[in-house]
C-alpha cells in the first residue's frame, strides 16, 4: 500500500533528509536562474532515446527511454467494428440538445465527423500494479480523454481529420475502427510516469497506419492488402516544400511542469519533484491548420513534498535548546504560505498554486517558439517508419 | 529535447532476417496486419546440372540425399541462343502462354520463381495448379526456385515501389544471379563455353527496358516464340485478350454493364440483397439461364445476354433480382445459338450489338408468353448477373464455324478471327485469332477462353490443339473424354511400378502358412459363380449359397479384394482416387486401375484362386437374415456366366447339379428380397438406356447393334444381393466409423421439383402423382398406365427420374443420421462395396470394412489403412461425385454418338438418290415448345428436337435434304397452347391440313443422320427426327 500511495502522488519520494530537501529547494528557488542538480536550464529537457515501429505486428508502436532509466513501449492495434446503431441514436439527442442550447451553430459536419469516445481503448501496465489499481486506471483515463476529446475547431481545412481522432475512426455509417492502445512501462516508476507514457503514446500514434480503404460510401469496408499502401492515422505531410508541414493535427502530449518559488522548471527529475511547490500536468495539442498550439488540460498533481517530514529549527530542537545559535535564527514570514519559515530548515509546502504561476506555465508552453513547440517538433523528428 | 535512435548497422545478422507484411481481411470482416518473418539462406541450390558448387551445399533430407537437379546440362539452343538457354518467365508470361509452356515441342529447362508462382496463385488458381503439375513432371524440366528465401536473390521493396515493379525486379535479380552463378561454377569446372543464357520472358514493356539497362537478356513472349520452329502454330496458343485490349484502346464500345465492385458484392451478399449461385444454361435455349440460390426454393431465371452479363455456364455468379415488371415466365421456345446468330462476323466489331435484332425478337415472344393467362404463364422472378465470384472456364472442344472464316480463308498465314462453336451448346461461341484458319476447318479442336471483356460480344480465346478430323473415331472419342474431364492418358510409370512384380503369373500362395493367408478364410470349397454382362472382363462380384444342417441357408457375396493390391497413398492409389471411376464408352473403357489388376489379378475369374472380401449371411428359407459375417477370403469361382447363360441354365429343368440348384435358391431369395424392398417403398426408376454391341462385322444393318437393355431375372438376382451386401456393409462401417464412414445417399427430392410433371399428368391423362413419400410415389407411378400405350409408364418414370436429385457419396459426419436415407432404394443407409475394380468409393469402403472387422493384413497395417481424416474424405467424396457424374454423361454421349454413326452408316448403305431415307420408328412427345417438340425414340434411346419445318404435313415429301426443309420454315405457322401442352402445326393458309401434337403422344417418326451442308455450323452432323404422323 505504501508504494502505491507514494506513486499515486507525484512519485516515490527519495529518501532525502530535510536538510538536503531544504538545500535543493533553496537552489531551485533562486530568483531568475535556478540551479538544477544536473546543471540544466529551467526549460531544458533531458535527452531521451526514441524509436518507432519496433513491434511489427502492431499498426503502430514506439519505445521511449528517459535518461533516468525508465522506459515504456506502446503498441496501437486497430480493428474494424460494426457501429452499433444505438450508439448513434444516443449521440443524436445529445447533439440536438447542444444545438438547442446554442452552443453549436455548426450543423454541417455532424454526419461525417461524429465518432464515439469509447472507440479508443487504452490499457496501461505498470510493474507492481494490478490493472484495476487506481494509478493505471487514472493514468489511462487522463491520457485517453484529451486524445478523443480534442475535437478540431469547426471549419478546419483539414478534411481528413475532421472531428479529430474520433472522426478519423469513422469508416462509414455502419463501420468504424476501434483502437487499442497498450502502454507498457518497462521499469519501476522512478518518477511520475505520465510524461514518459504520454510521449511514447504520442509517438506510437504518429506511426500508426490503417489499411487503405478500397470500398466506397456505405459498402462493407474492403481494404487494400498491400501494407505499404496503408495510410497514417495522423496524416503526414507528403511534400517537404509545404511550409505548413508541421502544422497538422497531432495527438496531445502531456508535460510535467513544477514550480519552485518563482521558478518554473520543465522535465523535473525525481529530486526536483520532491521539493516542488506545485506539480502540473499540462496537455497540449495541435488540432488544426492554425499555427498555434492548444491547451487541452491542466491538472495539478499532489506534490510529494507535502508528505515529507519537516526539518526542526534549532530553536525548537531539544538538543540545541538554550544554545546561543538558536536565538540568532530569525523567523521569516513566507509570503506564499503565510507561515513562519526559518531559512535552511525544511518545511513541507502547503496551500495552492498562484494564478500567476499557472498563467506563466501556460504562456511558456504555448508561446510561439516555446516549450510545447519544441517538444512536438522533437517528436516529429523521430523517424517514423 | 534530443532523441536518439538505436543503430542496427553494426549487427551482422540483420541482413538475413527480414519480414513480409501484408493485410489480410477475414470472412467475418476483420482486417489483420500479418507479419511473416523471413530467414534468408544461402543453401538453396540453382538445380542446374552444370553447377559444381550447389550439390555440396544443398540441404539434404534425413537419408543424406539431396533433391535431384532438374535443369539440363545441355539445354536446347535456338538461333538466337546457340549455346542453349534457361527460361525465366514472369507472371504475365505464364498467364498469357500457359498452353505454350505445356507444349511438348518447346519450353524446356524453365526456372519458375517462387515470387511468380505466388503471384500466379493470386491471379488464377487453375493456372497455378497446371503450373504445379508441370513442375512435378520430370520431362519438361521445370524447376521451382525459392528466390525469396535465398539471400542473394531476395529483393526488398523500395520506398514508393509498386508490388509489380518489385516482383519484376526480383525476376531480373534472379536472372542476373543465375548468370553470374553459372559462369562462376563453369569457370571452376572449366566448361566456360557451355554456359547457357538466362532468358527472362516478360511482356511488360517497362521491365524489358530495365532489363536492357541492367544487361539482362529479356524477350517478350511473342518475340521469343517467333524465334522457334513451328512458330505459327505456337503463336496461336498465346492468350490474345491482353494484346487486343492494348491495340483496341479506347475505341471499343461497351456492350455489357460493368460488374459491381467486390466490396459492393460482399455488402450485398451479407445484407441478402444479392445472391450467389452457379450459373446454369438451359439446354434448349441458350439465352435462358437459371441460378439456384440458397435463399429461394426455386431457381431464379436469367434471360438474355444483357442479364447474363458474360457469365458462362458453370461460373459461380452473384445476381440481383430484377424489378417485378421485368419478371417473365420461362421460355417455351427452342432457341439455338446457331440458328439465331448465324450472320455474325468475327472481325466486324463496330456494328456489334449485344442483342442482335433476331435475339431481341426471340425475347419479345417470351414476354408475350409471360403476360399470358393462367398459372403456367405466371411470370417468375428474374435476375441479372452483377458479378462473378469464380470463373469455371475450362478447355472446350469445338470446331471452327466455316461461315466465319471469310473469303481469304485460303490466303495463307494471315492472322484472322474465327468463331469456334463449342460442342457444349450452353457455351457461347468463342472468338479465336488464328494464323491457320484454313487448316483448322473441319477439325475437332481444343480451345480455351481467355477473357470476356465488356467491349466484346463474345468471349475471346485461343487455340490449343487439334484432335483430328471431325467425325473420325479417334477425334470424337478424345473430344468426349476431354469434354467430360476424363483422365485418359496411359498410366504413368510410377503407377505401374506399384503393381505386383510377378505380373500375370501372380498366384494365391499355395501354402496356407504363407503370410498372404493371414486372416483369410479358405472358401475354395464353396460352389461360387459369377453372373455378369456378356464379355465382362473385370469381374467384381461372385455369389454362392448352400443349405445348412439347421434348415437355413448360407448366402455369400464375394467381392474382388482390390484393397490387397492397392495400398493407400501410393502412386496407384492416388491415381485411382483422381480417376474415381472406370468410364465405359461404347468402344472403349478407360480404367480406374491398371489393366493387370482390373482384368486379371483382382477379377474373380473362373477356375482360378483369387483373394476376395466376403459377406456371408445365414438366412432362413424366407430370406430373413439370422446372422452376418464379414471376412477376407480365398475363393475359386466355378463358372462365369452371362445373364443369358445363367437364365438358360436355371430355366433348363434337365440340369439338376448342385451349382444350378444353388442358383435357383439364389433367384428365389432375390425375389423375396426384391419384394421386401418394394414394400418398403423402393422406386422402380427408368432411364432411357440402350446398349450397343460392337462385336459386329461389317455386313448387315449397323443398327442391329443398338439394343435396348433387356431385363432378365438374373440381372435382378445379382442386383438384389449386391444391394443387400451394400446395405449390410454400410451399417457395419457406420457403427465403427461414425464420423468418417464412406456412405452414399439419395436426398428426398423437394416436392416443387415435381410440380410441372404433376400438372402435366393431371391435365393430359387425369392421373395423380403422389410425391409425399417414396412409397407413395412408387405406388402412384404404378398407376400411371395407359392400356393402349405400353411405353407410357416408362416415359413417366423417365420424366419422374429427372425431377429427382442425384445420389451422392458423402462422409458420415457431413450429415445428420436422418439424412443418410437413400430415397430411390428406400434404405435408411447405403454405400458402395461391390465394385472396387471400377469405383474408388468401393475401394475405400473395403479398407474401412477391413479395419472395422479387425483384419490385420500381411503387414498388420490394414487396421489403420481404413482410418482417414474427415477433411481428406470429403475432398475425395467431392471428386468422385464429380467423376461419377461425368462418367455417366460421357457414357451417354458416347452412345448418342454411336447411334448417330450407325444411322449414318445405314444411311450411306441404303440411301436413295443421295438422300438418306432414314428409318421409321415410334416416338413419344416429351416436351412441347412454342416452335417445336422434343421427341423421345425408345428404340435408340435418343431425344430429338423436332422443329416446325421437321413436321411432315400432308402432301409433303419426307425425303428432303436439310436445306430444302429449312426453306419450309417461313411457310410454317404454329399455334401453341401452353395450358394444354399442344402444338398445332400447319402451312400458312392451310390450317385445316395441319397436324396437332400433344404431350405424351405417340408419334411416328423418321430418324436419320444428316450433315449441315452450308451456312453456319456447316459440317456438323446431327440426328434428325421428322414427325410423320400421330397415333391414337
Amino acid at each position: 500500500m505504501a508504494a502505491q500511495r507514494q506513486a499515486s502522488s507525484a512519485s516515490q519520494t527519495p529518501h532525502i533528509s530535510p536538510a538536503e530537501l531544504s538545500y535543493l529547494h533553496t537552489s531551485l528557488a533562486l530568483p531568475g536562474s535556478p540551479i538544477r542538480p544536473d546543471g540544466r536550464s529551467a526549460a531544458q529537457f533531458r535527452p531521451l532515446t526514441a524509436e518507432t515501429d519496433i513491434l511489427p505486428g502492431t499498426n503502430g508502436s514506439a519505445r521511449v527511454g528517459f535518461a533516468d532509466g525508465t522506459q515504456a513501449i506502446v503498441g496501437v492495434k486497430a480493428e474494424v467494428e460494426k457501429t452499433v446503431i444505438s450508439a448513434d441514436a444516443l449521440k443524436l439527442p445529445q447533439q440536438t440538445q447542444e444545438e438547442y442550447a446554442g452552443n453549436n451553430d455548426n450543423v454541417g459536419n455532424q454526419g461525417s465527423g461524429s465518432g464515439h469516445g469509447s472507440w479508443v481503448q487504452m490499457s496501461i501496465e505498470i510493474p507492481g500494479f494490478r490493472d484495476d489499481d487506481a494509478l493505471p486506471v487514472f493514468l489511462s483515463e487522463m491520457m485517453r480523454e484529451p486524445l478523443v476529446e480534442s475535437v478540431s475547431s469547426e471549419g478546419s481545412g483539414n478534411g481528413e481529420m475532421a472531428g479529430g481522432l474520433k472522426g478519423r475512426l469513422v469508416i462509414n455509417k455502419r463501420w468504424h475502427w476501434r483502437l487499442y492502445i497498450d502502454v507498457l512501462l518497462l521499469s519501476q516508476p522512478q518518477s511520475y510516469p505520465l510524461p514518459l507514457l504520454s510521449l511514447t503514446t504520442h509517438l506510437a500514434l504518429l506511426s500508426t497506419k490503417l489499411p487503405k480503404l478500397k470500398s466506397q460510401g456505405e459498402e462493407d469496408p474492403f481494404f487494400d492488402d498491400d501494407w505499404d499502401a496503408a495510410e497514417y492515422l495522423y496524416p503526414r505531410s507528403t511534400s517537404t516544400t509545404s511550409p505548413t508541414s508541421s502544422q497538422q493535427v497531432r495527438p496531445p502530449v502531456t508535460l510535467l511542469v513544477v514550480s519552485v518559488g518563482e521558478n518554473i522548471i520543465f522535465d523535473p527529475d525525481r529530486e526536483e519533484i520532491a521539493v516542488a511547490d506545485t506539480v502540473l500536468a499540462v496537455s497540449i495539442t495541435r488540432d488544426s491548420d492554425s499555427d498555434s498550439l492548444k491547451l487541452v488540460s491542466i491538472r495539478t498533481i499532489d506534490p510529494p513534498s507535502r508528505l515529507t517530514q519537516p526539518g526542526v529549527p534549532n530553536s525548537e530542537n531539544v538538543t540545541t535548546l538554550g544554545s546561543t545559535a538558536a536565538a540568532e535564527e530569525a523567523a521569516i514570514l513566507n509570503p506564499s504560505t503565510g507561515e513562519e519559515e526559518v531559512p535552511g530548515v525544511w518545511r513541507p509546502r502547503r496551500g495552492g498554486v498562484k494564478r500567476s504561476t499557472v498563467a506563466r506555465v501556460v504562456k511558456l508552453v504555448l508561446e510561439k517558439g516555446g516549450v510545447g513547440e519544441e517538444v512536438l517538433e522533437g517528436l516529429e523528428g523521430v523517424q517514423v517508419g | 529535447m534530443k532523441s536518439l535512435r538505436r543503430d542496427f548497422s553494426s549487427d551482422p545478422h540483420t541482413a538475413n532476417v527480414t519480414s513480409k507484411i501484408f493485410v489480410r481481411s477475414t470472412k467475418s470482416g476483420k482486417v489483420q496486419k500479418i507479419v511473416r518473418e523471413l530467414y534468408l539462406r544461402q543453401d538453396i541450390p540453382c538445380s542446374s546440372k552444370l553447377c559444381s558448387t550447389c550439390p555440396s551445399v544443398a540441404p539434404a533430407d534425413a537419408n543424406g540425399n539431396i533433391a535431384p537437379f532438374v535443369l539440363s546440362e545441355h539445354p536446347a539452343g535456338t538461333t538466337a541462343f546457340p549455346r542453349g538457354h534457361y527460361l525465366v518467365p514472369d507472371t504475365n508470361a505464364l498467364l498469357n502462354g500457359m498452353d505454350l509452356f505445356e507444349h511438348t515441342g518447346a519450353f524446356y529447362d524453365v526456372i519458375i520463381l517462387q515470387t511468380v508462382l505466388e503471384e500466379l496463385k493470386n491471379q488464377s488458381l487453375p493456372l497455378y495448379n497446371r503450373l504445379l503439375a508441370l513442375i512435378k513432371t520430370d520431362e519438361k524440366r521445370f524447376y521451382l526456385f525459392f528466390n525469396e528465401f535465398r539471400m542473394e536473390t531476395h529483393v526488398r521493396r523500395g520506398p514508393n515501389e509498386s508490388i509489380n515493379d518489385r516482383n519484376d525486379r526480383a525476376v531480373r535479380a534472379v536472372a542476373k544471379w543465375y548468370t553470374e552463378h553459372l559462369r562462376a561454377a563453369a569457370k571452376k569446372g572449366k566448361k566456360e563455353k557451355t554456359v547457357p543464357t538466362i532468358v527472362v520472358i516478360t511482356d511488360d514493356k517497362d521491365s524489358l527496358r530495365k532489363a536492357k539497362e541492367e544487361n539482362v537478356t529479356a524477350l517478350s513472349l511473342t518475340d521469343y516464340v517467333s524465334g522457334l520452329e513451328n512458330s505459327d502454330r505456337l503463336l496461336d496458343m498465346i492468350n490474345e485478350s491482353r494484346e487486343q485490349r492494348e491495340t483496341k484502346g479506347t475505341r471499343g464500345e461497351l456492350f455489357y454493364p460493368e460488374y459491381y465492385t467486390m466490396s459492393k458484392i460482399m455488402t450485398g451478399l451479407r445484407a441478402g440483397t444479392l445472391h450467389q449461385g452457379v450459373f446454369n444454361v438451359s439446354p434448349y435455349n441458350y439465352l435462358e439461364g437459371s441460378v439456384n440460390v440458397a435463399a429461394f426454393d426455386k431457381p431464379l431465371l436469367i434471360l438474355g445476354r444483357d442479364n447474363s452479363n458474360r457469365a458462362i455456364s458453370g461460373d459461380v455468379v452473384v445476381i440481383e433480382v430484377l424489378p417485378k415488371d421485368q419478371w417473365k415466365s420461362p421460355s417455351t421456345k427452342i432457341v439455338d445459338e446457331e440458328a439465331v446468330s448465324k450472320n455474325d462476323n468475327p472481325d466486324a466489331e463496330d456494328n456489334e450489338a449485344v442483342v442482335t435484332e433476331r435475339e431481341r425478337k426471340a425475347l419479345q415472344e417470351e414476354v408475350r408468353q409471360a403476360h399470358g393467362k393462367g398459372t403456367e404463364g405466371r411470370p417468375q422472378p428474374t435476375a441479372k448477373v452483377v458479378g462473378v465470384i469464380k470463373r469455371n472456364w475450362r478447355q472446350y472442344v469445338g470446331h471452327v464455324d466455316s461461315g466465319s472464316t471469310g473469303s481469304q480463308a485460303s490466303s495463307g498465314r494471315r492472322q484472322q478471327n474465327v468463331f469456334v462453336l463449342p460442342m457444349d451448346k450452353r457455351v457461347p461461341k468463342i472468338r479465336v485469332r488464328t494464323r491457320q484458319a484454313s487448316e483448322l476447318l473441319g477439325q475437332r479442336i481444343l480451345v480455351t477462353i481467355d477473357a470476356w471483356d465488356r467491349d466484346s460480344r463474345y468471349p475471346t480465346g485461343h487455340f490449343i490443339r487439334s484432335l483430328g478430323e471431325l467425325e473420325t473415331k479417334g477425334a470424337e472419342t478424345e473430344a468426349l473424354l476431354l469434354e467430360y474431364d476424363v483422365q485418359y492418358k496411359p498410366f504413368p510409370k510410377a503407377v505401374l511400378d506399384c503393381l505386383p512384380a510377378e505380373g500375370h503369373d501372380w498366384k494365391v500362395p499355395a501354402s496356407k502358412e504363407d503370410i498372404g493367408w493371414k486372416g483369410r478364410r479358405d472358401l475354395r470349397d464353396l460352389l461360387i459363380c459369377s453372373i455378369d454382362p456378356p464379355g465382362c472382363q473385370d469381374i467384381d462380384d461372385a455369389l454362392h449359397t448352400r443349405p445348412l444342417p439347421n434348415g437355413n441357408f448360407e448366402v455369400g457375396v464375394h467381392i474382388a479384394d482390390v484393397s490387397h493390391f492397392v495400398k493407400p497413398n501410393n502412386a496407384m492409389d492416388l491415381e485411382a482416387s483422381l480417376r474415381g471411376t472406370t468410364v465405359y464408352l461404347v468402344d472403349k473403357r478407360i480404367d480406374m486401375l491398371p489393366h493387370l489388376l482390373g482384368t486379371d489379378l483382382c477379377s474373380l475369374k473362373p477356375y482360378v484362386e483369387r483373394y476376395a472380401f466376403s459377406v456371408l449371411w445365414e438366412m432362413t428359407p424366407n430370406a430373413e437374415v439370422v446372422s452376418t459375417d464379414f471376412t477376407k477370403s480365398v475363393i475359386r469361382s466355378r463358372e462365369a456366366f452371362s445373364y443369358e447363360q445363367a437364365q438358360m441354365r436355371i430355366d433348363d429343368p434337365s440340369k439338376k447339379d448342385e451349382l444350378t440348384e444353388s442358383m435357383r435358391t439364389l433367384l428365389r431369395f432375390s425375389k423375396i428380397l426384391r419384394q421386401k424392398r418394394m414394400d418398403a417403398g423402393a422406386l422402380n426408376l427408368a432411364s432411357p438406356e440402350v446398349r450397343i454391341e460392337t462385336d459386329n462385322d461389317e455386313v448387315g444393318d449397323p443398327l442391329t447393334d443398338v439394343k435396348t437393355k433387356a431385363m432378365l431375372a438374373t440381372n435382378s438376382l445379382v442386383e438384389e444381393f449386391m444391394l443387400h451386401a451394400n446395405i449390410t456393409v454400410a451399417a457395419k462401417i457406420y457403427s465403427t466409423f461414425s464420423q468418417t464412414a464412406m456412405l452414399r445417399r439419395h436426398a428426398t427430392p423437394p416436392p416443387q421439383n415435381f410440380e410441372e410433371l404433376i400438372n402435366q399428368l393431371s391435365k393430359k391423362r387425369d392421373m395423380r402423382l403422389d410425391v409425399s413419400s417414396s412409397r407413395a410415389l412408387a405406388d402412384s407411378l404404378d398407376q400411371c398406365v395407359d392400356a393402349k400405350n405400353p411405353f407410357f409408364n416408362t416415359l413417366v418414370r423417365i420424366l419422374a427420374t429427372r425431377c429427382m436429385t442425384s445420389a451422392e457419396y458423402f462422409c458420415a459426419g457431413a450429415h445428420a443420421e436422418s439424412e443418410f436415407r437413400h430415397y430411390g432404394l428406400a434404405s435408411p443407409i447405403y454405400t458402395h462395396f461391390t465394385s472396387p475394380i471400377r469405383r474408388y468409393a468401393d475401394l475405400l469402403v473395403h479398407r474401412q470394412l477391413a479395419s472395422a472387422i479387425g483384419y490385420e493384413g500381411e503387414d498388420g497395417r490394414a487396421v489403420i489403412e481404413g482410418v482417414m481424416t474427415r477433411n481428406r474424405l470429403e475432398d475425395i467424396c467431392r471428386n468422385i461425385n464429380y467423376r461419377h457424374r461425368n462418367a455417366q454423361h460421357a457414357g451417354r454421349a458416347s452412345i448418342e454418338y454411336y447411334v448417330g454413326q450407325a444411322l449414318k452408316a445405314r444411311g450411306e448403305k441404303l440411301s436413295a438418290n443421295g438422300v438418306d431415307g432414314g428409318i421409321e420408328e415410334e416416338g413419344y412427345v416429351m416436351r412441347v415448345f412454342e416452335n417445336g417438340v422434343v421427341v423421345f425414340v425408345p428404340r435408340f434411346g435418343i431425344e430429338g428436337v423436332v422443329r416446325l419445318e421437321d413436321f411432315v404435313l400432308k402432301g409433303d415429301s419426307a425425303l428432303r435434304s436439310v436445306e430444302e426443309r429449312r426453306e419450309l420454315v417461313v411457310r410454317r405457322e404454329s399455334e401453341f397452347d401452353n395450358e394444354e401442352y399442344t402444338l398445332q402445326v400447319s402451312d400458312k393458309g392451310h390450317s385445316d391440313q395441319g397436324m396437332s401434337v400433344e404431350l405424351f403422344q405417340r408419334v411416328n417418326v423418321n430418324v436419320s443422320s444428316v450433315k449441315e451442308e452450308s451456312g453456319r455450323g456447316a459440317g456438323k452432323r446431327r440426328v434428325r427426327v421428322l414427325i410423320l404422323g400421330t397415333q391414337n
